[in-house]
């Protein structure tokens, strides 16, 4: 604080630690320009490879900001540390699979027009989602959300001449912005009780004001937060949109949104509701006893939304025909299961949680490729353009297999160990409900990965001819299987990195500058 | 003369219950539109009320009111370009109408 510079206390901060979202940023921007000054006719492909290039090196530096200390700047409003550092490069990786998904679908396929447009908006997307997991100030995570949404929203309809893409994305419009005012109607309950949009000075005056009587409120603006947090994670009580608007979007955008914003969701639902209830204490008069709200009671409200993810998701998806709307109502349930940890709150929740999405990365990604793959060869998105994929390119048959295994959460797949903790921590907390809703559901979410493999291997397709692998897209799938064999095979070095290199302890210490 | 925080909270509490009523069940997607900007503005009722007679009152919920009007115009202009795009194509504003996919 000695030296006086013209931009008082912004020069004291540690700018660096912001260098990620700065590429992406800038990468963007970079885009936008190249694209408004290039010939309409050229290849846009080249926009791709340079946004790629921008992943990887915003990578390289959540990399180098790992295992470092908490670094807070702007009074909390951007932190780094473990949790943050955590979502960042599943959202990376997630985007740079989006990426080489992308330039297979758009090359063949002339139904986006404006390609140039298409990758910057999923670098601006990727920006908001970077933000929300690593604020922690309602502004700048609400600013973070609404940064991936209206990109998103965009992205959903880039097919402009496909009229299911105008109309999944008007549907996207209406129930993405229903859903922000809701989350936004209770963040103004939560500043107006705690006058503060600092994550940790709300964690500090939470428990005052539930004491003097306003306790109906807090859990009002709670529930509210949840609800509009539930559109992003697409689980029950906002889930409805998830499967029309997969349909709709093009099919590296419904991976995008299946993958990334999902996470997205999850990294805000765990940063606010952690710190901001997670000191939140009860005093039961009679017994005299102390408990945590949000163990004792807001956990089994989460629990009863992550059970119903599963019934509904799973028991809808068996009667899909189209994938894309079967992958839709996967996801809808595999978000209950993500939601288990939360629900639980063991000590490894985080571990537990952050398996699961690496898991999903690797599976979704993978199977979203091969449905493109076979999709665009087709002509169709209906379950039976994969009957005879295995006469036709059998690798990636094989490969689409272990993304369903994972999915489905069966041995030597990662999905298989993701589930068995999160199992797991259903049982130490003794919801044994839970738990065995987990695993009935999971027995019936066998009966729509099955059929898919059952027309792989089984139904004579219409053609015997071999399926052109693009060369991306065979990286896609590759790096995809090694890692979902990989982590199902040795799940124990995946959970001490995230243990190590990803402290969420982190997450409760304040930066206070 | 001072109004109590009450009568602010009840009117944004009213406008938001009649924007959700309306995004739920209006036909036309330019009401449904409008009744999204209904809800919230009510948010920003209640941020502006609480910055005067909150239990901290401070100008946080002033600058948050700023940014949701802001992110409000864009979410705004996006579901506009995404609705004159569907009207191109189907030629209807009708909200019941845009029921391709299920069947």
């Amino acid at each position: 604080m000695s030296s006086v510079s013209k931009w008082g206390n912004l020069a004291q901060y540690d700018w660096s630690v912001m260098s990620p979202e700065f590429i992406i940023l800038g990468v963007a921007t970079l885009l936008s320009l190249l694209d408004l000054f290039m010939n309409k006719k050229a290849d846009r492909r080249i926009l791709a490879w340079i946004g790629f290039l921008g992943i990887i090196v915003a990578g390289y530096f959540v990399v180098r900001n790992t295992g470092q200390n908490v670094v807070s700047i702007l009074n909390d409003m951007y932190r780094v540390d473990g949790f943050a550092n955590a979502f960042k490069l599943l959202f990376l990786s997630g985007v740079a699979f989006v990426f080489l998904i992308s330039l297979t679908y758009i090359d063949e396929s002339k139904n986006i027009r404006y390609s140039g447009e298409y990758y910057y908006l999923i670098l601006t997307a990727l920006l908001g989602a970077m933000l929300m997991a690593s604020s922690s100030d309602l502004i700048t995570l609400f600013v973070g959300l609404e940064l991936l949404s209206i990109s998103s929203y965009i992205l959903v309809g880039t097919r402009k001449q496909h009229i299911h893409s105008n109309e999944s994305a008007f549907k996207y419009v209406i129930s993405g912005g229903i859903a922000s005012a809701i989350t936004l109607y209770g963040m103004s309950f939560i500043y107006g009780l705690t006058g503060s949009t600092n994550l940790y000075v709300i964690a500090e005056r939470l428990s005052s004001v539930f004491y003097d009587g306003f306790d109906f409120l807090v859990y009002f603006s709670f529930f509210l937060m949840f609800v509009g947090f539930a559109f992003k994670i697409s689980v029950v009580p906002y889930h409805m949109w998830a499967p029309d608007v997969y349909q709709g979007a093009p099919t590296p955008i419904a991976a995008f949104l299946s993958v990334v914003s999902k996470a997205a969701g999850f990294a805000i639902v765990l940063r606010v509701f952690l710190i901001s209830f997670g000191s939140l204490v009860s005093f039961d008069m009679e017994t005299g006893q102390q408990g945590s709200v949000l163990v004792n009671t807001l956990s089994v409200y989460i629990a009863i939304v992550a059970a119903a993810s599963m019934i509904i998701g799973n028991t809808l998806a068996m009667r899909q025909v189209n994938i894309k709307r079967m992958m839709a109502y996967s996801g809808i349930a595999q978000a209950g299961y993500l939601l288990v940890p939360f629900a639980t709150l063991t000590v490894l929740m985080f571990e537990q949680t952050m398996f699961y999405l690496v898991a999903y990365l690797f599976a979704n990604m993978g199977a979203f490729a091969i449905i493109m793959l076979v999709n665009r060869d087709q002509k169709t998105e209906d379950l039976k353009s994969f009957a005879g994929l295995y006469h036709r390119a059998p690798w990636m048959a094989i490969a689409m297999t272990f993304f369903l295994l994972s999915l489905a959460g069966l041995p030597i797949t990662a999905g298989f160990f993701g589930k068995f903790y999160i199992f797991m921590s259903a049982i130490v907390h003794s919801s044994y409900w839970l738990a065995g809703i987990m695993l009935a559901t999971s027995v019936v979410s066998y009966y729509y990965y099955f059929g898919v493999i059952r027309q792989m291997y089984m139904r004579p397709g219409k053609t015997e001819a071999p399926l052109k692998v693009p060369a991306s897209i065979g990286l896609v799938v590759l790096i995809a299987l090694v890692g979902t064999v990989a982590a199902g095979i040795m799940p124990d070095p995946v959970m001490q990195y995230i243990h190590h290199k990803f402290p969420l302890q982190q997450m409760f210490q304040p930066g206070g500058q | 003369m001072s109004i109590p925080v009450t009568s602010y909270l009840l009117v944004a509490l009213i406008l938001f219950c009649i924007g959700l009523y309306g995004a739920l069940t209006k036909r036309n997607a330019v009401i449904v539109l409008l009744s999204i900007e209904l809800m919230l503005n009510a948010v920003n009722i209640n941020l502006v009320a609480f910055a005067k007679y909150g239990m901290f009152p401070n100008i946080s919920g002033q600058i948050f009111s700023l940014f949701t009007i802001t992110v409000a115009a864009a979410e705004a202009a996006v579901g506009l370009a995404i609705l004159i795009s569907l009207y191109r194509n189907r030629n209807t504003v009708q909200v019941d109408e845009m029921d391709l996919m299920k069947r």
